[in-house]
C-alpha cells in the first residue's frame, strides 16, 4: 500500500512524518505547478473552487508516480469541501484510475471515534504506535508553522531579496528529515535565529493581516504566494490561521468561542468554510493595530462571498482598509502585484510614511 | 395601525411564502409583497451585493430595496439554517441577516428568524417564534396560533405542489381560490431540475416552464415527487448530501433516470451558485455513463439572452420528438 494525500503548505511533511511513523510507504505528490492545476481544471467541474482542481491534480501525479491509496478529508457542510472526496472519487474512476480512496470524516465532536476511524486504516498498530507517529507529526506541525510564522514577519527585512525564503527552505528540509521530537524543536529554533541574522534592522513597517479561506491561507501556490509578494514590499505579514490552528478548534470546539465572540456583532452563526475566522480574525487585528487586512478566498466560495460583504462594513466601522482577492486558474500575475501594490501604498500613505516601491 | 411586513418574492419565497404570510397574519401584521421580478430590481441588486454573489442572492437585494420604497415597517429575511435534521441549507442562506445587514444601510428594520431544524423542532424553534411573536404581541397563545397557522399553511402548500402545481398555482389554491387547471403542454414529461428560486422566477428563468409547454412539454419538478423518491435517488450515491435542496436535485435527477419518469430533463443552475457546481457534476456523470435519457445543463446570470435560452430548448425538444418517432 502506498500512500497519498493533498498538498497544504506543510501538510505534506506533517502527514508524511505520521504515515510513515505507521509504517507506511507514502508517495508525496510532486511539487504544486501549472501543470497540475491544468490537470484539475481539465476534470473538475467548472464551477468547483481552486482547491478543488489543485487537489485533484495532486492525486494524479501522485497516482502516476506508483501510489494506491488516497487519503482525503470529508466534512458535513455546509461548505461543499465536506463532499468533494466523492466527487474526486468519481472523477478519478472516469480518469481510468483505480486506487483505493480513504475519506477520513472530521471528529465532529467525537474525538473517540475519530481516533478508532483513523486507527482502523492500519491494521497490526497498537495505540502505542498510533501516539509515537501523532506525536512526532504533532510537533512537526507546531514548530514548522512557528517557523513559517517569523519567516512572514523576518522576510520583510531580508538584507537581499530571497536569502531568508531560502535559509527557511533549508530548514524545512532538515525538520522533513529527522523524527527525533526534541530535534525538531531545536531545528526549528535555530531556524529561527538563522533567519533573523539574515535581517537589516527597521524603526517602522507596515503590518498587514491575511484573512481568507483555509486552503488559500495554508497553501502558496493557490495565492500566487501573496505573503511573499506582501513581504518582499517590505510588509509584515501575519496568516491568521495555520494548520494547527485548524487542528486545536477540530479538537477543542470551545477555541472557536473567542473567535465566535469577536465576530458576534457582524455575523452570529457559523455559516460554513472559515467566514467565522474571517470575521472574527479581522476584528481581533484591527483592534490590534494592522494597518491593513485583505482576504483571500477561491472565486465562487460562497461563505467568504458573504463574508467580504460584511468585511466592506467592518472596514468603515473599524476605520481598517480591507481588500479582497478571489483565485481562480485564470488569475494573471500582474493584475494581482498592481493591487497589491496599489494595496500597500494606500496604507503607507495613512501611516504618513514614504514609499518606498514607486 | 397594522404592522407591515415585507417580504421579499425571491429565494426561498417560493417554498415557504404561504406559511411566512399565515404567520404574520395571525399575529395582526399585514404582510406586503415585493414586485415579480424585473430589470429594475436586478441592475438594482447587482448594484448592491459584492459581485461574486450568485444571481438569486443579488435578486433578492433588488426585492429588499424594492420593499423600502413600499414604506413597509420591517422586512422579513429569516435565517434558514436548516430545514431537517442533519443537513443544511447553502451558506449563502445562514448568513443573509448579515449580508442583507451589512451590504446595505438606510433600510426598514429586518426581522431575522433563526430556523435551524439540525436538531430537529424542539424548545430552541419555538423560543426563536416567540421572540419574533412578540414584536407584535404579548399574548403568547396567539403567537402559539400563529405558530399552528403557519405550519397548516405549509402542510396545504407543499400538498398542493405535491400534487403537480406549480407554486405560483399552489399558493393560489392553497389561499382557497378556485382550482386552476395544472400547466401542461403536451405529451412529453420534461423533469425540470433547479432551485426553485431560479426556476420559478419567470424573469431569471425567462419563464422555461411556458417555454417547455408551448414546446409541447409538460414540466416535472422535484416540488412534485414524493418524499420516497428523492429518498431513493438520494441513497444511490454513497455520502448522504447534506444540502436540503441540493440533496433533492440529487435525487430528483436520479430517481427520473432510474424509473424512465421522463423524457427528458432539463437542469438549470446559477453562475456562481457553490451547491449547484457539485451536484449538477454528479447528476451530469451519471446521465452520460447510463446515456438513455436526454439531458441538457443550462447556466443563468444576469446577463444571459433569451434568444440562446429558447434556440438550445427548442434544439432540445425537437431531440425528444425526434426520439420518440425513431
Amino acid at each position: 500500500m502506498k500512500l497519498t494525500y493533498p498538498h497544504m503548505g506543510n501538510l505534506d511533511i506533517i502527514l508524511k512524518a505520521f504515515f510513515e511513523g505507521m509504517g507506511k510507504e507514502v508517495v508525496v505528490p510532486p511539487p504544486i505547478t501549472e501543470k497540475t492545476l491544468s490537470i484539475g481544471v481539465r476534470n473538475c467541474p467548472e464551477f468547483a473552487c481552486l482547491p478543488l482542481k489543485i487537489t485533484l491534480g495532486n492525486f494524479i501525479e501522485a497516482l502516476d508516480k506508483g501510489a494506491d491509496t488516497i487519503i482525503m478529508l470529508g466534512g458535513f457542510g455546509p461548505c461543499r469541501f465536506g463532499y468533494y472526496g466523492q466527487v474526486q472519487r468519481e472523477i478519478v474512476r472516469d480518469m481510468g484510475y483505480n486506487p483505493k480512496i480513504v475519506i477520513v470524516e472530521p471528529p465532529h465532536g467525537d474525538l473517540k471515534g475519530f481516533i478508532k476511524n483513523v486507527v482502523s486504516l492500519f491494521p497490526g498498530m497498537t495505540l502505542k504506535d498510533v501516539i509515537k507517529a501523532g506525536k512526532v507529526a504533532w510537533q512537526k506541525m507546531v514548530y514548522l508553522d512557528k517557523m513559517e510564522k517569523a519567516l512572514l514577519v523576518l522576510r520583510a527585512h531580508e538584507s537581499r531579496k530571497g536569502i531568508v525564503t531560502q535559509k527557511y527552505n533549508e530548514y524545512r528540509n532538515y525538520i522533513d528529515r529527522t523524527s527525533d521530537v526534541r530535534e525538531i524543536k531545536r531545528l526549528s529554533l535555530e531556524g529561527i535565529r538563522e533567519m533573523k541574522s539574515l535581517t537589516k534592522l527597521v524603526d517602522t513597517t507596515l503590518r498587514i493581516a491575511v484573512v481568507g479561506e483555509i486552503y488559500l491561507l495554508v497553501e502558496p501556490f493557490a495565492s500566487q504566494d501573496i505573503f511573499r509578494e506582501l513581504n518582499e514590499q517590505g510588509v509584515e505579514v501575519k496568516k491568521t490561521e495555520y494548520i494547527t490552528d485548524v487542528v486545536f478548534s477540530c479538537i477543542m470546539p470551545w477555541r472557536l468561542s473567542k473567535i465566535k465572540r469577536a465576530a458576534n456583532p457582524y455575523l452570529n452563526q457559523v455559516i460554513g468554510g472559515h467566514a467565522i475566522y474571517t470575521i472574527g480574525n479581522t476584528r481581533i487585528c484591527a483592534d490590534d493595530g494592522y494597518d491593513g487586512v485583505i482576504q483571500i478566498f477561491p472565486f465562487t466560495c460562497t461563505p467568504e462571498v458573504v463574508s467580504k460583504a460584511i468585511l466592506n462594513k467592518m472596514s468603515k466601522d473599524l476605520d481598517i482598509p480591507v481588500m479582497s482577492l478571489s483565485f481562480d486558474e485564470n488569475t494573471g500575475q500582474a493584475g494581482y502585484r498592481t493591487r497589491i501594490e496599489a494595496f500597500v501604498d494606500l496604507l503607507m500613505r495613512r501611516r504618513g510614511m514614504d514609499l518606498v516601491n514607486v | 395601525m397594522d404592522i407591515k411586513i415585507g417580504i421579499p418574492r425571491a429565494l426561498l419565497y417560493y417554498n415557504h411564502y404561504p406559511a411566512w404570510k399565515a404567520f404574520f397574519n395571525e399575529l395582526g401584521g399585514q404582510v406586503i409583497l415585493s414586485q415579480k421580478t424585473n430589470k429594475k430590481i436586478i441592475d438594482e441588486g447587482v448594484m448592491n451585493t459584492v459581485d461574486e454573489a450568485c444571481l438569486p442572492v443579488k435578486v433578492f437585494f433588488g426585492h429588499i430595496l424594492d420593499l423600502k420604497k413600499k414604506n413597509v415597517d420591517y422586512i422579513f429575511v429569516p435565517r434558514v439554517v436548516s430545514l431537517e435534521r442533519n443537513r443544511f441549507l447553502c451558506p449563502k442562506f445562514l448568513g443573509l441577516p448579515d449580508f442583507v445587514k451589512a451590504s446595505m444601510e438606510d433600510i426598514p428594520p429586518i426581522i431575522d428568524m433563526d430556523i435551524d431544524l439540525y436538531r430537529g423542532y424542539g424548545r430552541k424553534m419555538r423560543n426563536e417564534i416567540k421572540r419574533v411573536g412578540r414584536i407584535f404581541t404579548d399574548d403568547t397563545r396567539k403567537i402559539k396560533r400563529a405558530e399552528q397557522a403557519a405550519k397548516d399553511a405549509l402542510k396545504t402548500y407543499t400538498e398542493f405542489l405535491k400534487d403537480g402545481y406549480i407554486p405560483k398555482y399552489a399558493m393560489r389554491m392553497a389561499e382557497g381560490k378556485r382550482p386552476i387547471k395544472k400547466s401542461t403542454g403536451g405529451s412529453l414529461k420534461i423533469g425540470l431540475l433547479g432551485h426553485d428560486y431560479n426556476i420559478m422566477d419567470e424573469y431569471i428563468s425567462m419563464n422555461i416552464i411556458k417555454k417547455i409547454n408551448d414546446f409541447g412539454g409538460t414540466v416535472v419538478t422535484s416540488d412534485m415527487l414524493s418524499k420516497s423518491a428523492i429518498d431513493y435517488g438520494a441513497s444511490c450515491y454513497p455520502k448522504d448530501m447534506f444540502w436540503t435542496y441540493g440533496r433533492e436535485m440529487l435525487g430528483a435527477g436520479r430517481y427520473m433516470l432510474d424509473n424512465d419518469l421522463v423524457d427528458g430533463v432539463v437542469l438549470v443552475s446559477a453562475f456562481g451558485c457553490g451547491p449547484d457546481s457539485i451536484i449538477k457534476d454528479m447528476v451530469e456523470k451519471e446521465y452520460k455513463r447510463k446515456d438513455t435519457m436526454p439531458f441538457l445543463t443550462l447556466t443563468i446570470d444576469e446577463e444571459t439572452g433569451e434568444t440562446g435560452l429558447i434556440t438550445r430548448l427548442e434544439a432540445f425538444m425537437d431531440l425528444i420528438q425526434w426520439r420518440e418517432v425513431v
